[in-house]
Parts: C-alpha cells; structure tokens; sequence
C-alpha cells in the first residue's frame, strides 16, 4: 500500500464522529424521538364534545362520555374498558384481571352514563327536561342493559321507551 | 506434513468462519424457535446465550488443550464434536435439549477456533498473517450468520441451520485430518513453544463491550423486523445483510490505516453512532434502517480487526492469547444479551399495550358508526389474544369491510391510522435497548484509549 493511499488515523476518528453525528441529528429531526404511539387520555379528565348534528353524533359522543365517566371510576383506561365491555367473555377477563365485581361495575357504567348525560345537557344536545329524567333513569338501569346502552346509545336514544317510558314522546320531539 | 499449504488454509479459514457464524447464525431463526418450541422470548434468547456462555468458557482451556495434544487433532476433534452436536441440534424438539446440543457445540467450536489460530502461523507464513486470516475469517461469519440463517429457517426450516453445518464441518476437518494424521505419526507438534507476554486487559475488555453492542445491535434488529415489522425471515435477511456488505466496505479501510488504536476508536464511534440511529429511527421503513446498518457494518470490521490485532500483536502462543480474544468477544455477547433481554422484554410488552390502546382510541375517536367501533375495538382485542407476545396483524379484524363505499372508506383510513399506532409500538419499543448498546459501544472507547499495541 503506497503512503499516499493511506489515511490518518485522526482523520478517520473525526469522520466516524462527524457521521454518526449527522446520521442521529438528522433522524431526530425527522421526529425520531417522538415516533411512538400516541398517549391515551385520562378518562377523568373533560373531554369537550363537538357539536353534534345529528343523532348518530350525539349518540357517538354519548358513548364516549359514558366511557370515560365509567373508566375514571374504576380507574381503567377508556381504551381498556371499550375492549372490556364489547363481548361478554371480554367483560369477564377483564372483571378477573382488575378484581371488579357486577356490583362495582355496573355502579362504575351507571355514573359513566349519568356523565355522559351531563356532558350531552351542557353541549347543549340534551334538553335539560330529558337530561333529568334520563339522568334519575340511568342512575339505577341493570348492569346489562347500561352496558347495552354503551355499546348502542344510538338505539336506546331514538327508541327511549323502554327505559323513559312516558317521557318518551317529549323526547322523540327534542331530539334532533 | 501435507505439501500445498492452500487448502489448510481455507479449511482452518471455514472451520473459523463456521463456528464464529455459529453465535449468530441462529438469530433469524429465534422467533421461528420461539414459536414452535413454545417457549418465552427470554427461554429462546439462551439458544443464542448458551452457545456464546459456553465458548467464552471454554476458548482458553481448548487453546491449552490445543497445545497439549496437537493443534490439528484438536481442530479435528472439535469439529467433530462440533457436527455432531449440530446434528443433535437439528433434531432437538425441546428447547432444553437444543440448548444443551448447543452448549456440546460450543465446546468443539472453541477447541477448532482457537486451535486453529495454532496451526495458522505454520500454514500461512507468518504470526501477523495468520492473526489477519483468522479476524478476517470469524469477522465474515459473525456479519453473514444472521442473514444465511434467516434464508435456511425461510426457505427450509430452523432445524436446517444446524443440519447443514454437519457436511460443512466434516469438509473443513478433511485437510486439518492430514495434518492431525502427521502430528501423531511424527509427534511433533506445530505450535508456537515461546511463551510471550499476559492477556491484553484493555484490547480484550475493548473487544467484550463492542461485542456486546454489535450483538445487540444484531439481536434487536432482527426481532424488531420479525417482530415488530412483521416481515419474513427471508425478507429480514436481505434487510440485515447490508452490515456484512457494509464490513467489506470497513475491511478496505482496514488496509487504508495502520494505526489500530484509531481504527478501533473510529469503529466503537461508527458501531455506536449506527445503533444510536437504530434507537430514534423517525418511521417504521426498511430503508431507514439501511444507513444505520451500513454504520454499524462498517464499524464492526473496524473494531473488531484493530483490537483483535492488538490482542495477539507479538504475543505467544498464539492460540491462548486467541483464546483471550474468543473469550472476550463471545462474553461481551452474553452479557449484551443477558443486560438487554429483560428490557426489551419489558419494552416490547409495554409498547404492544401502548399500541394497542392508542389503536383503539383511534377507533373510539373516529366518526364511524358506535356498534361498528365497538366492534372493531373487540375483534382487535380478540387478536391480540391470538397472537402471543407478537405485535397483532389488524387485517382480520377489519374483515369484511363495510359494503357502504363512505363508511368503507372510513374503515380503511381507520386501519391505516391504527397500523401507524402499532409500527410505532413495535419500533419504540426498542429504543431504550438501542441506545444502551450505543452506549455501551461509546464506553468501549475508554479501554480502546488504553489498548496501546506492546509487542513483546
């Protein structure tokens, strides 16, 4: 090998750091260090609802409220209680897994959907004479039927009678 | 004593590459194992620890050995050893007893290794010769074993593997045999009778911790690819052969700068600048990792050439001092495994639950229909119960899509979304692990300034 062919030792550790340096600069300003998955919110925190047209909106928005209100009441993400509650083998693996019995859950799903009726109310979705009865309604509403009004708050709202009963003529007239 | 030294040489070179290849030939096939043996990712990891523990044990006390008994007899002897015990391993179906094959394994690669850096200096010549065939030689099957692995567990089985060493093994013995048949004949043994020097502390304590980056580096990259990205071993092969491309490219450096000190200060920086690009990769694409891969190649051969010629540099025998080196480098490799594995265990575990949960308040955030998004949000839970210890595939789950072409359409864009989520649980995933390897590379640079070559 001729002396001319040959490279420096210096110069060779300067280029190693110089490209290892542009390399690490360039992918973290391409968002490397924040390629992760997105956070999930805390369920207890406000989630503001927006301006729902339509009965399919509010009931999508219902859902959610009723949700969070549940999950920050058993100290669950929401994500993890959606999962949970969609089939009832999910609903017990994740009763055996967080220890929760009916009676916790159901008292979790039914302040879930009294949030979700007082988030409805205050974006102004809800007329506060349904709010109210809907609200008292929920309060007590079985573990089944309350998870059935999570999973298809669409149908439950525009087919109210049977858990409003007599108020469900005032509400098929205030909906949207 | 046989007459053409030439195919001596080139067996001693393949018996080196095959046993050195042998700590990371396996890599590939690990999630193929882990599946089919039904274990953990910690359980499978030991078929890669078990190997790499048991050379490192081993290399000094075959190297005395060696010279005890004769070089070749011992190579031969070892690479016997070595083909049966892959034999065993090829017809293993329990992980304790692929394991144990593994560790039979390791005792007769460590016994052809380092006798063979023995029978070398006589072969080619020269002590530095034979120091540069030998790094050369365990620097190409190290850097080519993830991706000639991931081809055999792709195109045949991860039994193959092992199985396809037996032939090979056996090839490589044939010429050290003659040589063997000659030792016993004549009695004389061709090994190196002065006796020069200690280990070098520095050069070999260098050589564990760059080892144990690269293995990292190695390790992580194939799993993050099986693993977390979903690709084949095949394909994941032809991802990862870009680090032995890019050796090559480092070896012709090799030659360009003496100064061995500089080379391996500027390979640990190289190796560890690659794996610090690995830990912020900024999007779940192969061609991203290509210029990382290409530093870490690059770097390896660098490091890996310097230090291990530092080691030996007028040292004797050469097969003990070799043995150091062995010793080093495949216990740099367990303990890279063994610091790392219960991280990104803990890393992959929480990120898929991460993904998982950022997937479904896409789900939950998206304006389809509410029975729809719920049920969606089921069968993706119901997958990830299905796939064990895998990032889940959302296909299934989005199976059949809606017949309404907008609410199809949403669905699409819903699955689009929520893949993103889980390539960037699966790639964050190994973050932390990446830039502990590149860390541990940069603290190789302390012993690296100390590893002044003394030839004694």
């Amino acid at each position: 090998m001729s002396r001319e062919g040959r490279l420096s030792g210096g110069v060779l550790v300067v280029a190693s750091i110089v490209v290892s340096l542009v390399l690490v600069g360039a992918y973290l300003a391409a968002g490397g260090s924040s390629y992760e998955p997105k956070k999930t919110q805390d369920p207890c925190n406000p989630r503001p609802w927006s301006n729902p047209q339509s009965l399919g909106q509010i009931a999508n928005q219902f859902t959610i409220s009723a949700l969070d209100g549940a999950a920050c009441q058993l100290g669950v993400s929401r994500e993890t209680l959606a999962r949970a509650l969609a089939t009832p083998e999910g609903r017990e693996r994740f009763k055996q897994r967080y220890g929760i019995d009916d009676e916790k859950l159901a008292r979790a799903i039914r302040a879930g959907l009294v949030r979700a009726v007082d988030d409805a109310e205050e974006a102004g979705a809800l007329p506060s004479l349904i709010a109210g009865p809907l609200r008292q309604t929920v309060k007590s509403i079985p573990l089944d039927q309350a998870i059935e009004f999570i999973n298809d708050a669409e149908s439950f709202l525009s087919n109210a009678e049977s858990f409003l009963g007599p108020a469900q003529d005032i509400i098929e007239q205030l909906l949207p | 004593m046989p007459d053409s030294p030439r195919p001596r040489v080139a067996a001693l070179a393949l018996a080196v590459g095959l046993v050195l290849a042998d700590s990371s030939i396996v890599v590939l096939a690990l999630p193929e194992i882990y599946r089919e043996l039904d274990t953990s990712i910690s359980g499978v990891t030991w078929v890669l620890i078990s190997f790499n523990l048991v050379i490192a044990l081993a290399a000094v006390p075959a190297a005395l050995v060696a010279r005890k008994f004769g070089p070749a007899r011992t190579a031969a002897v070892g690479l016997a050893v070595f083909a049966g015990a892959g034999l065993a391993c090829g017809l293993a179906d329990e992980l304790s007893t692929l394991i144990a094959a593994r560790c039979v394994q390791a005792l007769g690669g460590a016994a052809a290794v380092t006798a063979a850096l023995e029978l070398l200096p006589a072969t080619v010549g020269s002590e530095r010769r034979a120091a540069t065939v030998w790094a050369a030689a365990g620097a190409t099957g190290a850097a080519l074993g993830p991706a000639v692995g991931g081809l055999l567990t792709e195109l045949v089985s991860w039994q193959s593997i092992f199985l396809i060493q037996v032939p090979v093994a056996l090839i490589a013995a044939v010429p050290i045999l003659a040589v063997a048949k000659h030792e016993a004949a004549t009695g004389i043994i061709e090994a190196e009778v002065r006796q020069t020097g200690r280990p070098h502390l520095w050069a070999n304590l260098a050589l564990a911790m760059v080892s144990a980056a690269i293995a990292a580096a190695l390790f992580l990259l194939v799993l993050l690819l099986i693993e977390g990205w979903r690709l084949s071993p095949i394909e994941a092969a032809l991802v990862v052969s870009v680090m032995p491309l890019a050796a090559i490219l480092g070896s012709r450096m090799t030659e360009r700068v003496a100064d061995e000190r500089s080379r391996a200060a500027a390979g640990a920086i190289l190796v560890s600048g690659g794996l610090a690009g690995l830990a912020f990769l900024p999007k779940a694409t192969i061609l991203l990792t290509l210029p990382p891969q290409i530093l870490v190649g690059i770097g390896l051969s660098l490091v890996l050439s310097a230090l291990t010629e530092t080691a030996l540099g007028g040292r004797a025998p050469q097969a003990i001092h070799g043995g150091w080196t062995i010793s080093s480098r495949h216990a740099g490799v367990v303990i890279g495994l063994l610091a790392l594995t219960p991280i990104f265990t803990a890393d992959i575990d929480q990120q898929r639950h991460d993904a998982i949960n950022a997937g479904t308040a896409v789900i939950l955030d998206s304006p389809i229909n509410p029975l729809l998004k719920l049920d969606l949000a089921e069968k993706v839970s119901a997958q990830l119960e299905t796939e064990k210890g895998k990032v889940p595939t959302i296909e299934p789950a989005f199976e059949p899509k809606p017949s309404d072409p907008g609410e199809r359409a949403e669905v699409e864009q819903l699955q689009g979304e929520l893949q993103d989520q889980l390539d960037r649980g699966a790639t964050h995933a190994f973050s932390t692990s990446f830039i502990l390897a590149a860390l541990l590379g940069l603290i190789a640079l302390f012993p690296i300034g100390l590893s002044r070559r003394v030839d004694l």
